[in-house]
């Protein structure tokens, strides 16, 4: 399968980010899915994320509260969606 | 007394598009910011319209962009020829909006475009509709930009329909901001979330012009009945499928669904009319959705926000300065105009007063800031007869040299404030609190005559015969 690019908006320093987290809830955006009709939907994810961008093998763009397009992304590993409706 | 506005969107492009205001793009355009950055530089140039006719991905949707942008496609959709010059919009307005509100009337949902195709269950999907990614940037595609929100007051039963951006989050549920001190934002956080209840609601996407003025301007009156006095006949509703809520028949798109009291969900951030991405992302208000309802090949419209001038600045600027304007005179003040800029993103309006009694440019402030209208703009020139509030350059002559930077500068302060301020500090935002000012240029009644200074322009210091003279030999002098 074709690696997977997510972003997600770090609304906090994003210096006080664990370098690693296992089995956190994020909220992610979905940039490139099969239905390109779908592009940017976002949804609650469990996951693992690192900093260290080759740790998963799914790409993990970062942006700051406004927007701001960091130039590095992170890796990450989604364990699964999570319905908050259900 | 009909003032033939167009009643149906479609009118209003075949109006537009006959005056020249709207041009056609056959070309496929993409709905993943290209649709977005033609529809920015023509707000940034002033041009006409976008018809994009192919949109990638989504084959039979058209949309349509920067609607209502230019003072001439506002005169378009009042009826107006697209040439009348602002102060007669403006007055034509004022005039439309002291007749009675006239009431909706209801057809069946069988002569009603908008039921033209009917999606409920798993195919009332969001990402079935085109919406844009309107900026570089945005926290999403943003469905909602040129739309109103429809909601019932639980007590009262008035209908409120106000303009409330949507973000799509996933397929059936959208995000935006409810400010606590909308109409929208008082039924829903102070009616329906306090009793844990959802609150129904339509988003109606792309309705004719009259409802999107309507539900953008800061009227009192149920914006339903709004329609129907700006357009001097009655909006034709039907009702919705999944409530009892009622949506404009010739809308080209509804949303249906509830908005959901004890959660939120992150939105934004979003080019905003200030010109700036100014509200970060934050946790806002969640709709879930039920059904869609749209017609055969719906146009949907697109206003995109950011740099003057786009249809949000000169259509709220328009309102907002015209509700000023009624409630400057309905308390008998002396005012010869009221000018809101829509290049100052309605933050800064023009009175003009007529030199009467000391005092009265606090009191234009102390009524203007006091009123439901104050959230959304924070500065407030005053000047007299003697200048033309529609001219920038008299407006800006007269601030620099008739506003006493000490005595006539007052600051209000603990006011309330969008946190769409671009200057507003992070504690500002939170708390939705705003500071304003307002600048006298009226010279103090005190001053004796023989000390106030004489404007020194051409038709205030030369005899009429000598204007006259100039004028009749001007071009003979060989100017154009
Ligand atoms: C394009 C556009 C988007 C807007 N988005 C929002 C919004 O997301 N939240 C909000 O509270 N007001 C928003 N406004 C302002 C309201 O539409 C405006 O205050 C309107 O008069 C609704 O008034 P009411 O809440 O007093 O009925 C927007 C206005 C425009 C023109």
């Amino acid at each position: 399968m074709a690696q997977k690019e997510y972003d997600t908006y770090v609304l906090t320093d994003l210096d006080a980010v664990p370098d690693e987290r296992q089995n956190v809830e994020i909220i992610i955006r979905d940039l490139n899915p099969e239905d390109r009709r779908t592009k940017y939907r976002s949804f609650f994810a469990k996951a693992n994320v690192s900093k260290d961008k080759s740790k998963y093998s799914d790409v993990l763009w970062i942006r700051l509260g406004r927007g701001q397009l960091q130039d590095e992304p992170w890796s990450i590993e989604v364990l699964e969606e999570v319905n908050k409706f259900a | 007394m009909s003032y033939n506005c167009p009643k149906d969107n479609r009118v209003f492009m075949k109006l537009l598009e006959e005056s020249g205001d709207m041009i056609t793009i056959d070309q496929e355009v993409d709905w993943d910011m290209e649709m977005g950055a033609i529809t920015r530089k023509v707000c940034e140039e002033q041009a006409p319209s976008p018809y994009f006719k192919k949109i990638k991905d989504y084959p039979g949707f058209e949309s349509l962009g920067a609607p209502m942008a230019t003072y001439r496609r506002l005169a378009i959709a009042m009826g107006m020829d697209a040439d009348s010059s602002i102060p007669d919009i403006a007055a034509e307005y004022v005039k439309r909006t002291k007749e009675e509100p006239i009431d909706p009337v209801t057809i069946d949902k069988k002569d009603a475009p908008c039921k033209d195709n009917i999606l409920l269950g798993d195919d009332a999907n969001l990402f079935h509709l085109p919406g844009p990614m309107v900026h570089g940037g945005d926290g999403g595609r943003y469905l909602a930009t040129w739309h109103f929100v429809v909601t019932k007051d639980p007590d009262t039963q008035d209908i409120n329909w106000g303009m409330y951006r949507m973000m799509v989050f996933d397929e059936k549920t959208m995000v935006g901001p409810v400010l606590p001190f909308s109409d929208m934002g008082k039924m829903f956080h102070g009616k329906y979330a306090p009793k844990n209840e959802p609150m129904p609601f339509a988003a109606v996407l792309s309705a004719d012009p009259m409802s999107s003025l309507a539900s953008c301007a800061p009227s009192p009156i149920p914006e339903d009945k709004f329609t129907g006095q700006l357009m001097g006949e009655p909006v034709e509703l039907v009702q919705c499928e999944t409530c009892d809520l009622m949506v404009p028949a010739t809308a080209e798109i509804i949303i249906e669904g509830e908005v959901i009291p004890g959660i939120q969900i992150e939105e934004a951030p979003f080019g905003e009319y200030t010109g700036y991405r100014t509200s970060p992302r934050d946790p806002r208000t969640v709709y879930r959705i039920k059904a869609i309802t749209y017609r055969n090949n719906p146009i949907m419209m697109i206003s995109n926000m950011g740099m003057p001038v786009d249809e949000g600045q000169l259509l709220r600027s328009f309102s907002l300065g015209l509700e000023m304007h009624k409630l400057l005179e309905s308390q008998g003040i002396p005012i010869t105009g009221v000018y809101m800029l829509p290049e100052s993103t309605h933050h800064l309006v023009v009175v003009g007063v007529k030199r009467c009694y000391t005092g009265v440019a606090t009191q234009i402030g102390n009524l203007i800031y006091g009123s439901k209208l104050s959230p959304w703009f924070h500065l407030t020139i005053v000047v007299d007869e003697d200048t033309d509030i529609y001219s920038k350059d008299a407006v800006i002559h007269a601030l620099s040299t008739k506003c006493h930077p000490i005595k006539d500068i007052h600051k209000y302060e603990n006011q309330p404030g969008t946190p769409l301020n671009p200057f507003a500090s992070p504690a500002e935002r939170k708390t939705s609190t705003g500071s304003k000012a307002l600048f006298d240029c009226t010279f103090p009644l005190d001053w004796p005559t023989s000390d106030l200074p004489i404007r020194v322009s051409f038709d205030n210091v030369y005899p009429q015969e000598i204007q006259d003279k100039v004028n009749a030999n001007w071009e003979k002098f060989g100017y154009k």
